[in-house]
């Protein structure tokens, strides 16, 4: 028997719940499909649907699924052997086509996939097929890989769109539901459909009922009330009482930390509000140790300084304001894109300027700021950086968009100069005997394997034949390839049009 | 039961659900999936010696019957980290089809949060791919660092440090078993040395048994290399005079004659200040602190000797500060 994750993934769009826009966004991508048209980049938090909808949407239009991610060696080769296989060529089943899905499209850091990021580039632009890649964090996926693609976000399902769903997995499963208990299992998923359901699988399996009470013992990790150990360190609660709250928490430490900063503006007195802090230091101070050493001993200290000093300080005094979510979370989500920004620059300069990361962010990212700031044109452009990145070198994002507008220009001022030479090949092409170009275009890959690096204005004939293969190859050379890749959607030989319809 | 084990912890260790002590909503639960056949992937979080790998063995027997021990893999992932263990090594077992007339395998991967980052991405993937071949049951300390896709993928069980009751119900019967008796106050010896740990309590008493079969509290603490908790409240009442002659004393008389290990007393001066009640709250956090320096230092390589008795300077210099030597 299965778990009810996979007995009832959706079989259709029409079955996926929320994100409404983006399956008929998806619908419209798969069926105005043809070759050249960009692949499309799902991404969202875990269970609100990105795969399922990417199967859904295969098994509605009848096309066959590929799959490769990150469980699968994902270096060059491995990606070019099975998708690219399946991109280049046509399915044997004709007019059929092959969704090429690549999950976890933000996981492709680290030495073991190296070199995967530029293979899938490879595969995006000579692919015959359509693509869809899935991803968690937007900011995770290679800058190239991201502009190559349709970018739509999948958002975390309401509480209330969640319950439903569940109704009828419990009448699917004839078992009696409880309201209540249906609602605590949609709000402590956090949006996470797939959360949603193990936990009712979990409460219902075995039973008839899904009550409440099978409910609390499954849910996704229930969590004590940080309110209330936040209230009661101002109110003063007895020590032992408010440590055992602190060891009933899922926070780990360093998330309670958090909400108790958050919490000591309300402590007026500036001697008590001090030491206050000053417990609060005193316990980061343990913290950044049990970190650094992993020595998770040292824990202990972090929270009795951070529970019974601060409650101390707080003398009892009480709770004259709003407990919340500490403020800097808001902060840390903008910090956490900073890193990523950071990173990505990290790899690219240390990959073009052959030196360590840590080397190069310690001693010389300062002085590339200064260099870049009197000609971040040519910086952005040597190392292919985007606007966010250029930012965080100069540090001026007006001057950072004038760049990478001015980029932007030069490439369709090149693109221009493509079409052109493009133009004149077809003109020349035509003017010559019928010869199917595909067929043409094999012939010459097996002939001379040799291509030249960009279609030439003086030899029309040469380039426009050059095109299918070059952009075969163009793993290699992306550069150059992108422009070859979109002048090959002009090109009249692709007979496949989309039948479907729905 | 395995009757042949010398060691009482895999020789007491439950065989069935049932016999799982102290976690009785976490074990009610997994006797449904045995009941309906079907199981989730799962993820076990707590900390040590509270059943976890035990509930993910009775579990799998129960599915299993008689072939459970070639449908149920165990792993560490401790031992076993990165990501080529995830690819290689756990990709090998979920792959290959159960046998006899299971319908799946389970797979355990214990301190999963011991995996890097890049190992769990992989796994969360083969986790879906092999979900009609094998199921993973996964077990951790802290549920924060298994990576969010995972969680979403696994039905949560919190696992709860066994209270007095559980504990005392272990022993009780493993002592009816190998014809032991345990004093009142060596049982509340044996669960202050466990803190919540089975595992723990039954090694502390198996140590025992071999001296006597008349379990006494001196014997658990000695076994254990523990002090008792009247004697740290003792240390504690001459620091609080602002002896140190004294101090240093016991210290000595704790850690060279008693052979108490620095760490474990620091741990146990802990223990003791965190439920004490009558303490001024500051005198009692700048204790702590000290301990916490005490202890940060040891761990870094200082000296014990040297660090344990500039412990105990700072700590009588403290209570003479707060005036508790009055």
């Amino acid at each position: 028997m299965q778990d009810w994750v996979e007995k009832y993934r959706p079989k259709s769009l029409a079955d996926i719940i929320g994100n409404k826009d983006c399956l008929r966004r998806m619908i419209e991508w798969a069926r105005d499909w043809k070759p050249g048209v960009p692949p499309l980049l799902l991404y969202g938090k875990p269970g609100v649907g990105k795969t399922s909808s990417a199967y859904a949407l295969a098994n509605d239009m009848n096309w066959e699924v590929v799959e490769l991610n990150a469980s699968d060696q994902r270096t060059k080769g491995i990606i070019e052997r099975v998708a690219g296989a399946t991109a280049t060529t046509m399915s044997l089943l004709g007019s059929q086509r092959k969704l090429l899905l690549l999950d976890e499209a933000d996981n492709l850091h680290g030495t073991a996939d190296m070199g995967g990021a530029r293979a899938i580039i490879g595969v995006i632009k000579s692919s015959q097929q359509p693509i869809i890649l899935i991803a968690n964090d937007k900011y995770g996926v290679a800058k190239e890989i991201k502009a190559l693609c349709e970018l739509l976000q999948f958002r975390a399902l309401q509480a209330r769109s969640i319950v439903p769903h569940l109704k009828y997995l419990c009448s699917a499963e004839n078992k009696t539901c409880n309201d209540n208990a249906l609602m605590q299992i949609a709000e402590s998923a956090g949006g996470d459909m797939r959360a949603a359901v193990n936990m009712l699988f979990a409460a219902g399996s075995g039973a008839d009922t899904v009550s409440e009470e099978s409910v609390s013992t499954a849910a996704k990790d229930q969590r004590s009330s940080i309110f209330e150990l936040v209230g009661g360190i101002l109110r003063g609660g007895a020590d032992r009482r408010l440590m055992e709250m602190s060891y009933d928490l899922s926070d780990t430490p360093d998330t309670v930390e958090q909400w108790v900063e958050g919490a000591l503006p309300q402590i007026k007195n500036p001697r008590d509000r001090t030491e206050a802090y000053g417990y609060l230091a005193q316990s980061d101070l343990y913290l950044g140790r049990t970190y650094l050493r992993q020595y998770y001993t040292l824990w202990k200290y972090a929270t009795a300084l951070m529970v019974i000093g601060t409650a101390a300080a707080a003398g009892g005094q009480g709770v004259t304001g709003n407990i919340m979510p500490p403020a800097r979370w808001n902060r840390m989500a903008g910090a956490k894109k900073k890193k990523l920004v950071r990173q990505s620059v990290l790899i690219k300069a240390a990959f073009a300027y052959h030196m360590p990361e840590n080397t190069l962010r310690d001693e010389y990212l300062k002085a590339f700021g200064m260099i870049a700031d009197k000609d971040p044109l040519s910086f952005a452009k040597e190392l292919s950086l985007d606007g966010d990145e250029l930012d965080y070198i100069i540090d001026d994002k007006v001057r950072s968009a004038e760049v990478m507008k001015e980029i932007k220009r030069e490439e369709k001022e090149q693109e221009k100069k493509e079409k052109a030479a493009q133009k004149a090949a077809e003109k020349a092409r035509k003017s010559e005997k019928t010869v199917r170009i595909q067929d043409l275009a094999k012939a010459t890959k097996t002939e001379k394997p040799e291509q030249p690096e960009k279609p030439d204005l003086n030899e029309p004939a040469e380039s426009s034949v050059s095109i299918g293969s070059a952009a075969s190859k163009s793993a290699d050379e992306p550069e150059n390839s992108e422009k070859v890749g979109k002048s090959a959607e002009k090109k009249p030989s692709e007979t496949q049009s989309t039948l479907f319809s729905f | 039961m395995g009757e042949n084990n010398t060691i009482w912890i895999e020789k007491y260790r439950p065989a069935t659900l049932n016999d799982v002590v102290g976690q009785r909503e976490i074990v009610e639960r997994l006797k449904n999936y045995v009941g309906a056949q079907s199981l989730p992937h799962l993820l076990f979080t707590g900390t040590a010696g509270i059943g976890k790998t035990t509930s993910a063995v009775a579990l799998a027997r129960e599915f299993f019957g008689e072939n459970w021990q070639v449908n149920f893999r165990e792993l560490n992932a401790s031992d076993e980290r990165g990501i080529d263990v995830v690819r290689n090594q756990i990709k090998q077992f979920a792959r290959t089809a159960p046998i006899g007339n299971a319908t799946f395998k389970i797979l355990f991967l214990d301190e999963a949060d011991a995996l890097t980052n890049d190992a769990q991405s992989a796994l969360r993937r083969t986790m879906e791919n092999y979900a009609h071949t094998c199921r993973f049951i996964l077990s951790c300390n802290y549920s924060s660092k298994i990576i969010d896709p995972i969680q979403s993928r696994c039905a949560i069980y919190r696992f709860k440090p066994l209270d007095r009751e559980a504990i005392t119900e272990e022993l009780k019967r493993i002592a009816k078993n190998e014809g032991l008796t345990i004093s009142e106050a060596a049982m509340d010896a044996i669960i202050y040395v466990a803190q919540g740990d089975m595992r723990k309590a039954i090694n502390a008493l198996q140590g025992a048994a071999i001296i006597n079969a008349d379990i006494s509290e001196d014997m658990i603490y000695e076994i254990t290399s523990t002090a008792k908790p009247d004697e740290i409240l003792e240390l504690l009442h001459i620091i609080l005079k602002g002896n140190f002659e004294a101090a240093e004393n016991t210290l000595n008389e704790l850690t060279v004659k008693r052979g108490i290990a620095p760490n474990e007393l620091i741990n146990q001066f802990y223990r003791t200040l965190v439920n004490d009640t009558t303490l001024d709250r500051r005198l009692k956090v700048e204790l702590i602190s000290h301990l916490g320096e005490a202890d940060f230092r040891i761990s870094e390589g200082a000296d014990q000797n040297i660090q344990m008795e500039a412990l105990m300077a700072r700590c009588v210099l403290s209570a003479v500060n707060h005036g508790s030597t009055k």
